[in-house]
């Protein structure tokens, strides 16, 4: 039990789990009025680009895989959140 | 976790540390699936993303009606699965068979709760009128997380034969595992996307 606790995957998944809450709190403390809120979107972007981030390179384990798969993965997390954050601030 | 298998099991596929192999984990062809799946959801959101920016009010109103706990609860729900999933994939890579089983049923038990809170999320929604031709935000909102329901449904089988590969082989074959722990992990990256864009943002 302490191994599967000590275990670095279980350690990325407490990471996740508390950037999640994290996440939501700041929806519901900053968000609440459901008003254009560019504070928020800003972090719930980076934090869901975090996230992703982190389950491709641990939990898929392309950390171990070649640089091939590393540069199309991460490349589609930073295209993918580039975009939206450029979409949503070009729509204000 | 030992490496209790390794000395026992010379067939083909006997348990090897992917990080020996430096290689891709699973069937090389899954990860072409993969990629290609997001890039397709990827434009869905970015599609999403332009035609919110064309009316902030509709899609922030209809945020507003949104079940934000479930939508968290769901998220944890998930990411709790592939954790099962990766410590499976790790403990059936070493040969531990059990613990491996133990952790995929865990996999699964998550997994599945996923579809029955989303029917817990749906059903009121739609008994109030949000319905998908209620308006542009609806649309996308049931078209996008039912997209991705019928991905958790068709993992949810993924896991089911890992389990039987597991369990029913003597030497499970480690890079079935992995390929079906790809997808998995794959429906909880597209998941915690639709999460910041349909729940969270502003």
């Amino acid at each position: 039990m302490t191994a599967l606790i000590r275990n670095p995957l279980t350690i990325v998944w407490a990471l996740l789990t508390t950037v999640t809450i994290a996440s939501s709190l700041i929806a519901l403390d900053g968000g609440a009025s459901h008003h254009i809120n560019t504070t928020v979107t800003t972090a719930v972007l980076l934090i869901a680009a975090v996230k992703t981030f982190l389950v491709i390179w641990h939990f898929m384990e392309v950390r171990r895989a070649p640089l091939w798969l590393k540069a199309t993965t991460s490349g589609w997390v930073l295209a993918l959140f580039a975009l939206l954050l450029t979409f949503y601030f070009a729509s204000l | 976790m030992t490496d209790v298998a390794r000395g026992s099991t010379p067939q083909v596929d006997k348990p090897v540390r992917a990080e020996a192999r430096g290689q891709v984990p699973g069937d090389s062809s899954m990860w072409f699936f993969v990629i290609g799946d997001l890039l397709i959801f990827g434009g869905y959101f970015v599609g999403y993303m332009y035609y919110r920016g064309r009316n902030h009010e509709l899609f922030l109103a209809g945020q507003a009606q949104l079940n934000l706990d479930i939508g968290t609860v769901n998220t944890i729900v998930l990411l709790t699965s592939s954790l099962f999933v990766a410590l499976g994939t790790a403990a059936a890579r070493v040969g531990n068979r059990a613990e491996s089983l133990r952790r995929f049923w865990m996999a699964l038990a998550f997994g599945a709760a996923f579809p029955i809170l989303k029917l817990f999320e749906w059903i009121p929604e739609i008994s109030r009128g949000l319905t998908p031709g209620k308006d542009l935000f609806f649309m996308y909102y049931y078209v996008m997380t039912g997209l991705h329901l019928c991905h958790v449904a068709l993992g949810l089988v993924v896991i089911c034969f890992i389990i039987r590969n597991v369990k029913e082989s003597v030497a499970p074959k480690i890079s079935f595992v992995e390929t079906g722990a790809t997808y998995w992990h794959m429906v909880d990256v597209l998941w915690l996307v639709l999460f910041a864009l349909l729940y969270l943002m502003r």
